[in-house]
Formats: structure tokens, sequence, C-alpha cells
């Protein structure tokens, strides 16, 4: 493993030994070669995997008020790809993502709070235009050999769920699932 | 001992072979159709629509080197009577064949195409889209596909039944389409 698991909560603790310097809300900019926004639906007994791009991601983490950190994402849904090459012409063609009308899907958090050993950001996601209220998990992690209060590097992990009929993404609805559950990886460094 | 090409009196190899790799590709497109058509879709049995799209385009061009067929080697009349009904009925039944085996797999195409999907063949080439990309191409495109299978089945059903009877009779019509003469 190349990163030690810390919890938002953990970090905040160690943030409150750091000082007050620290206790504001940070930039993180994304590697985004090094994240995934990865997605699954059903099918029929099987299940359909793929990833989108990141094409922006404005992150602003405050560990001592949690709940002033933001989190806007843009995906780039027109590079979509997935696991089997239909699957991605069906889910980027006009009864899915309809991305030649459509290329992005945006997500811009409107409240976020710790959660458990994590965090739960609600916001609103844009999908095919349609802009809805979509919830996701959050957990963080320190890069691996950093001390406690280094958090210059880390990593988010956020999970959650559309469902696809909510933006009007019908398409193959009677082969394909509604749901389609989300797992993003972000590598983050903090901006000087 | 018929040749390859047809004479006045007898069927040739090629229009043999076209007629009987056509009745076996067609029933056994009629199986895998309705198969597809119900099945659940997944993982493991995705490919059965490649296969449909690679018989059905192989059943057109292959229908289309039988009318070409037609034209450069003409098939030997009917036996019977000229103007009996048996006669008329069959030529209209033989034609009404030859329209949906050209109609069923370009509606097939059609529908396909709208669908936005590309339609690959042999799983290796992807053969252009002949319609828009659209829900009501698609939508239709499906029904007259369903439609004109039922006919063609139905249809095949009349035919089978006309050849056993001709068989029984003994006229030599079924006979002539194994082995060539009557």
């Amino acid at each position: 493993m190349l990163f030690n698991r810390s919890t938002l909560l953990a970090a905040l603790a160690s943030l409150a030994l750091a000082g007050a310097a620290l206790a504001a809300p940070v930039s993180y900019a994304l590697d985004a070669t090094a994240s995934v926004v990865g997605f699954e639906t059903d099918f029929g007994p099987d299940r359909i995997t793929g990833q989108m791009p990141v094409t922006r991601a404005d992150l602003s983490l405050d560990f001592a008020h949690v709940a002033r950190s933001t989190v806007a994402v843009t995906l780039d849904a027109s590079a979509a790809v997935a696991s089997f090459p239909f699957a991605a012409q069906a889910m980027r063609g006009p009864k899915v993502l309809d991305t030649a009308q459509y290329p992005q899907i945006g997500f811009q958090s409107s409240s976020v709070r710790t959660e458990g050993d994590g965090a739960r950001v609600d916001g609103q996601v844009t999908i095919r235009g349609a802009t809805r209220p979509m919830v996701l998990h959050a957990t963080i992690w320190r890069q691996q050999g950093s001390v406690a209060t280094d958090l210059s590097h880390l990593v988010i992990r956020l999970t959650g769920a559309v469902n696809r009929s909510d933006f009007g993404a019908t398409g193959w609805a009677d082969m394909v699932g509604d749901e389609v559950r989300l797992d993003i990886v972000a590598r983050i460094m903090q901006v000087p | 001992m018929a040749g390859w090409a047809n004479t006045p009196d007898s069927f040739g190899r090629t229009s043999r072979l076209l007629h009987w790799a056509m009745a076996l590709g067609v029933l056994g497109m009629l199986g895998l159709g309705t198969w597809v058509h119900w099945m659940q879709p997944n993982l493991s049995n995705l490919w059965l629509y490649g296969l449909h799209k690679t018989i059905g385009l192989s059943l057109l061009a292959l229908v289309l080197m039988r009318l070409a067929w037609h034209r450069i080697s003409p098939p030997p009349a009917p036996l019977g009577a000229p103007q009996g009904w048996e006669v008329l009925a069959a030529r209209l039944a033989h034609r009404t064949i030859y329209v949906l085996l050209l109609a069923i797999p370009l509606s097939g195409w059609v529908a396909s195409s709208a669908t936005g999907l590309d339609v690959m063949v042999f799983d290796t080439w992807v053969v252009p889209r002949i319609t828009p990309v659209s829900e009501l191409w698609e939508k239709r495109g499906f029904a007259v596909h369903g439609v004109l299978t039922k006919l063609l089945a139905a249809l095949l059903v009349v035919h089978v039944a006309a050849a056993l009877r001709r068989a029984r009779a003994g006229d030599g019509t079924l006979r002539r389409m194994i082995r060539g003469r009557a």
C-alpha cells in the first residue's frame, strides 16, 4: 500500500497540534493522471464497469471546519471508456449520456460534514443537462511515510450512486441497470 | 449430371447450393433471432447479437448473389401446367419470399444502425450506418423486422408443405432442387 489510512477526524486532531496556521481552507489541485472516476452498473447477472477522465477539480479542504470545505469536479463524459466497446458507445450515445450534446458531467458540493471516519458531501450533479441532488461519501488517506501533519498529498475516495433515469439517460433500460455506482479515487496535492 | 449452371429443365449446383445454404441459414436465424429477442443479455451471451448480424448480412449477400445468378443463369420453368393455380401460387410465394429475404436483413440493418451502436460482422468489420441514430427509426425498424420475420416463417411453412405435397404426388419438383433433375 502506498498510503497509510488516515481519517478526517484524525487529520483534524493532528491539525489541532499543528496550530492555527493550518486551520483554514486549503486549496488542492488534482493529479488527473493518477485519479480515476470509476463506475459500474448491472448488466443482467454481470456488471458493466468503466472510467471517465476528470477534466477539472477544484478542492478546498478545511480540516478544522470540515463544513467549510468545497468540492467541484468536472468529468469528460465524452471520453468515457467501459469494459466492452459497445457499452462505451451505448453510454456516450444519445440514448444515455448524449455526450455530443452534453460532453461534461459536473458536481458541485453544497455541504460537507463529517460522517463516521470520513465525510458526507452533499451537492448537485449535472448529467445530460439535468441537475439533481447527489450524495458522495468521502474517505481521505495521507501519503505513506508522511508525518501526521503533512497533508500536502492526499488521496480521496468518493463513493455514491445515481439513477440514470433521473437524468433522462434511459437507453437500454431493459438490459442495463438504472443505478450507476461511482467509485472515485482522486490523488490531490496542496496548492502552495 | 447437372453442372454449375441452370438449364431449361434442371437446377445447377450453384442454384441448389444457394437454396440449401440459405434454407439452413434462414431456419437457424429464425431460431437465433427469437432467442436473441427474448434472452436476458449479459456478458456471456452478448456475442449472439454479433452472430445474428453476421449471419443476417451474409444471407443478404447470398440472396443478392442468387438474384444476380438467376439473371446470368435463369432457373428452369416450374413443373406442371403453366397456368395452373399451384404454379401461380408458387410464383407469388417465391417472389414474396425473395422480397422478405431482402427486406428482413435490411430492416435489421436499419434498426441496428439507428441504435447508434456499431454493426459488426465476423467480429471484425464495422458495416456502414444506413440510417440516422434515432429511437423512432430503431423502434420502427425492429417492429418491421419482427413482423416480416413472422410472415416469412409462415410462408416457409407453406413452401415446405407445398414441396412435400408435390414430392408425394411424385412430380419431381423437390427432387429437382436436391439432385438437379426431376
